[in-house]
């Protein structure tokens, strides 16, 4: 529990009794699923942009490999989360090391054009051919199963096990953070020609920082057909990139706890205008303006209007 | 000799940076290299410390030819260098800046063991930054310190690499006089104390005479004088060099 400060231990305490409480729906408790799991992924996607400095536009398709890679597993009968897991962090990691090898030998934008085009061309292998059921994806999958005897099949089984995942990757990235390593990306992000001069293999702490945030950002796309039941190409498109990355923004770079708060608040966001009006991308993209413009520091920065601590990310 | 440049040319295109530069630098010594403004003095640390590879010649630290080599594996072998502009961390803290250097010494470096583990390097941290005299300014942002401030954290930040060999690039550029003498005393009081050598650049001879055991003379690329400062103080061809300009 070192990772884990009080206030994380209550904000987890107080999400892991939302579907406690009298009146939350289905339909609630499915939206905060994928609440906190955008969030997650765009905590992980903060280990690269905030802390290391580099920023992917292709982390869509590590989502979507793993989300495939549970539906391809389930599809042939296999429903264990841990199975499913196992073979995400196989096949994601495999891609982003091919890469985050590439990707990193190049710096600012090249990088993310370089993650972007894998990512396209993963993207148009799902989309476009007929391997893995090409636009439809793998639908109809069965309820995931945690142990034998506890399937994953209730609503409240789904949100925990999200939120038991986003506990997890939190406290990974928390300590990652606050270690030798963690240091380094830090100043890599400040000054890369400066850390090598320290001793520091650049290209390889790059690699490290992508291939952890693929791997979180791979299980968090595995845990995803277990709640939807299918993995389509739509998870791989370069916009759901684009929204992680907005996700980071909006919560603020560099701090872990602002991106989740982002993702999530963007999944909302997004779930009740679109319930409301077609064009609902539009009073998102003011919304973000303002953000951006207003909030340079993301919704995270609205802390220190209320508190006079310093932050020290 | 700890240091032995030679035979070492580096052009840029059609311009001659360094031509056919050779010297070498004992245990212990304070070295210095000046010469005018675009003499080639950066260049030639930058070919040392393995920013470029050289187009022809060798160099050999501790006899091991690094000819070439990537900065972090010449760093790793114990030679850290200084920039002329400024090049820290700007947005940490000065701690942290020295802290990130320091620890690039520590065991988990490079291990597995440092994704989860912080070594602890404040020991060595808190001391370097008392010896500059910047210990009350360890939580400022390395961008809020005063230029003579932030040359200083130049300085602890490469000795925070436990280097054998410190190469200072005009440590104290953009300081006023009184500041640069200084500097010049701290600089040579923790070399000593440490058992360093030290290689120096300066275009400002005033600053390395006082200091330097030897001292070498680049002018356009090319060495045209080595001795004690007191026989380069009197050699007719630096003199030309620094009085002449280039225009005859």
């Amino acid at each position: 529990m070192r990772a884990f400060g009080w206030r994380a231990v209550v904000v987890f305490a107080l999400l892991a009794a939302l579907p406690l409480v009298p009146g939350v729906s289905r339909y609630y408790l499915l939206l905060a699923f994928d609440a906190l799991l955008f969030g997650a992924i765009a905590m992980s996607l903060d280990l690269l942009m905030g802390y290391t400095g580099l920023v992917s536009f292709g982390h869509a398709a590590f989502y979507g490999l793993g989300a495939y890679a549970t539906a391809i597993l389930m599809e042939r009968g296999v429903q264990s989360v841990w199975a499913c897991v196992g073979f995400a962090l196989l096949v994601v990691g495999l891609y982003a090391l091919v890469v985050s090898y590439f990707a990193t030998a190049r710096r600012g934008i090249y990088f993310a054009l370089l993650t972007l085009i894998f990512a396209e061309v993963v993207y148009t292998f799902f989309r476009y051919t007929q391997t893995f059921g090409g636009s439809d994806g793998i639908q109809g999958l069965p309820d995931a199963t945690l142990f034998p005897g506890l399937v994953i099949d209730t609503p409240t089984r789904k949100y925990y096990l999200v939120l038991a995942y986003l506990a997890v990757a939190y406290a990974i990235c928390r300590v990652l953070v606050a270690s030798h390593f963690g240091r380094v990306l830090v100043a890599i992000r400040e000054n890369e020609d400066r850390a090598r001069f320290l001793g520091y293999n650049v290209q390889r702490y790059k690699m490290g920082a992508c291939m952890i945030s693929a791997l979180l950002t791979g299980v968090a796309g595995a845990i995803y057909p277990m709640r939807s039941a299918f993995a389509t190409p739509d998870l791989m498109l370069w916009t759901e990139s684009g929204e992680f990355i907005i996700s980071v923004m909006i919560g603020g770079l560099g701090t872990l706890v602002g991106p989740i708060i982002g993702g999530a608040f963007f999944t909302i966001l997004r779930d009740k205008v679109s319930s409301i009006v077609d064009w609902y991308f539009i009073v998102i993209g003011v919304v973000l303006i303002v953000i951006v413009l207003f909030m340079p520091r993301g919704l995270l920065g609205l802390r220190r209007i209320f508190s006079r601590e310093r932050a020290t990310a | 000799m700890i240091l032995e440049v030679d035979d070492v040319s580096k052009r840029f295109g059609a311009l001659a940076a360094l031509t056919r530069v050779s010297f070498g630098v004992e245990a212990g010594q304070v070295f210095s290299v000046i010469g005018p403004n675009g003499a080639g003095k950066s260049t030639l640390f930058n070919v040392v410390s393995g920013l470029f590879a050289p187009n022809t010649g060798r160099v050999r630290f501790r006899g091991e030819d690094i000819t070439g080599l990537p900065p972090e594996r010449v760093n790793r072998l114990g030679l850290a260098k200084t920039f002329q502009i400024t090049n820290v961390f700007p947005e940490i803290s000065v701690l942290d800046n020295v802290r990130v250097a320091a620890q690039s010494r520590a065991p988990e470096s490079g291990r597995p063991s440092s994704l989860w583990r912080r070594p602890d390097v404040d020991g060595t941290v808190v001391a370097l930054l008392e010896a500059f005299g910047l210990a009350a300014r360890g939580e400022a942002h390395a961008k809020n310190l005063s230029h003579g401030e932030q040359r200083y954290l130049e300085i602890c930040v490469a000795l925070a690499t436990s280097p054998t060999l410190l190469l200072l690039d005009e440590p104290t550029a953009g300081m006023t006089p009184g500041e640069t003498r200084d500097a010049t005393a701290l600089i040579r009081k923790v070399v000593l104390e440490r058992g360093l050598t030290l290689l120096l650049i300066e275009h400002d001879m005033s600053v390395v005479m006082g200091i330097s055991d030897r001292v070498a003379v680049l002018h356009f690329g090319e060495k045209i004088a080595e001795g004690t400062p007191d026989a380069i103080r009197h050699d007719p061809r630096v003199i030309e060099a620094y009085l002449g300009g280039g225009d005859d």
